[in-house]
C-alpha cells in the first residue's frame, strides 16, 4: 500500500513537472510548478518527514509562486 | 505583452534523461524499504531522550544544531535585507484597484484560522511536527493573503522591525546565558526532565528557542511578501 502510494506520487510528479517544462506559456508553468511542490508533499509524508512536508506545502506550494509571478510582472514591466 | 517560449528538443531529452534517473533512485527506494528505512533514527531518539523533547527534528534543529539554525536566520535576514534594499525603493501611492468580491470575504474569514494555525505550530513545535520555521511560514502566508486582498492593508514598518529586533537579540542572549551556566553556546539551563516528556511546559529552552526562531522568521517573510506586493503594485 505504502509502495502504491509512492509509486503513483513520484509519477504524478514526473508528469506535472515534465508539464511545467513543456508549458509554452509562462504564467501557465507557474501554476503546474506548484503542483509539483504539491506531489513533493505527499512524498515528504510517506517518508516519514511531516516537518519538511509543511514546510514544503507552505514554501513550494504558496511562497515561491507567488516570488515568480512577482518576478514575471517586473520583468514584463522592464521590457 | 505574451510570454511564449520555444521547447527545444534538448529540453525534452534532458527531462527524459532526469526522468530516468529518479526512477531508477524510486527503484533502488522500493527495494530497500522494510529494514533500511527504519533504522535511521534510533541512536537520534536514544540521545533525544536526555532532553525531554518529544519531536526529535526539534531537538535536533534548535538544541543539538542550535548554532546552524542561528546562522540559517541571519542568512534569511541578509536575504530579506537585499529584497528591502531592491525592491522598497521609490515607493509612489499605490493603485486604488479594488480586488475580487469573494477573495475579499473569503480572506477575512480564513486570516484569523491560518495565524491560530500558525502560531499552533510554533508553540507546539517540541511536541508535535512543525515549530518555529514552519509557524513562521504559515504566519507569513495569512500575511500575504490579507495583503492582495486588501489594498489599504500594510504591515508597520516599525512593527517589524520591533519583533525582529526582539527575536535576534532573545535568540543570542538565551545562548550565551547557556554558555555562562553550562559552559557551552545554548545550554540547555533550564529545567528539562525527562518525566516531564509530552507536556507544553518541558525540553527547558527548547521550546524558548523555536518560539523565537519563529518570530523572527514569520516577521521577515511577511517583510520580503509585501516588498514584493507593494513594490509591483506601484508602477
Amino acid at each position: 500500500m505504502t509502495g502504491l502510494i509512492i509509486l503513483s506520487a513520484f509519477i504524478a510528479v514526473i508528469v506535472v513537472a515534465f508539464a511545467t517544462v513543456i508549458q509554452k506559456r509562462l504564467p501557465d508553468a507557474i501554476i503546474l510548478f506548484m503542483g509539483v511542490g504539491l506531489g513533493s508533499v505527499v512524498l515528504f509524508f510517506v517518508f516519514q518527514a511531516p516537518d519538511v512536508a509543511m514546510t514544503e506545502a507552505v514554501i513550494g506550494a504558496g511562497i515561491s509562486a507567488l516570488i515568480f509571478l512577482m518576478a514575471l510582472k517586473h520583468f514584463k514591466e522592464a521590457r | 505583452m505574451n510570454f511564449k517560449r520555444d521547447v527545444s528538443i534538448r529540453t525534452y531529452s534532458g527531462f527524459a534523461l532526469s526522468s530516468l534517473l529518479v526512477l531508477t533512485i524510486l527503484n533502488i527506494i522500493l527495494q530497500n524499504i522494510p529494514d533500511k528505512v527504519e533504522r535511521a533514527g534510533e541512536q537520534l531518539l536514544e540521545l533525544n531522550a536526555q532532553e525531554g523533547v518529544a519531536n526529535a527534528v526539534t531537538s535536533v534543529v534548535a538544541y543539538f544544531r542550535g548554532f546552524d539554525t542561528l546562522g540559517e536566520i541571519a542568512v534569511l535576514f541578509v536575504a530579506a535585507l537585499g529584497i528591502g534594499m531592491m525592491l522598497s525603493s521609490n515607493c509612489k501611492a499605490p493603485h486604488k484597484e479594488e480586488s475580487n468580491f469573494i477573495l475579499q470575504k473569503a480572506s477575512k474569514l480564513l486570516f484569523p484560522v491560518i495565524m491560530l494555525f500558525g502560531v499552533y505550530v510554533m508553540i507546539y513545535g517540541h511536541l508535535s511536527p512543525g515549530g518555529g520555521f514552519q509557524g513562521g511560514v504559515i504566519i507569513a502566508s495569512g500575511m500575504l493573503l490579507l495583503l492582495i486582498s486588501d489594498q489599504n492593508f500594510e504591515i508597520p514598518h516599525s512593527v517589524i522591525s520591533a519583533l525582529e529586533t526582539f527575536a535576534g537579540i532573545s535568540y543570542v542572549l538565551i545562548g550565551l546565558i547557556g554558555l555562562l551556566v553550562m559552559d557551552r553556546f545554548l545550554g540547555n539551563f533550564l529545567p528539562h526532565d525527562i518525566s516531564e516528556m509530552g507536556m507544553l511546559l518541558s525540553g527547558g529552552i527548547i521550546p524558548l528557542v523555536y518560539i523565537v526562531v519563529g518570530i523572527k522568521v514569520g516577521s521577515e517573510m511577511s517583510l520580503i511578501v509585501q516588498n514584493l506586493i507593494k513594490r509591483s503594485e506601484d508602477d
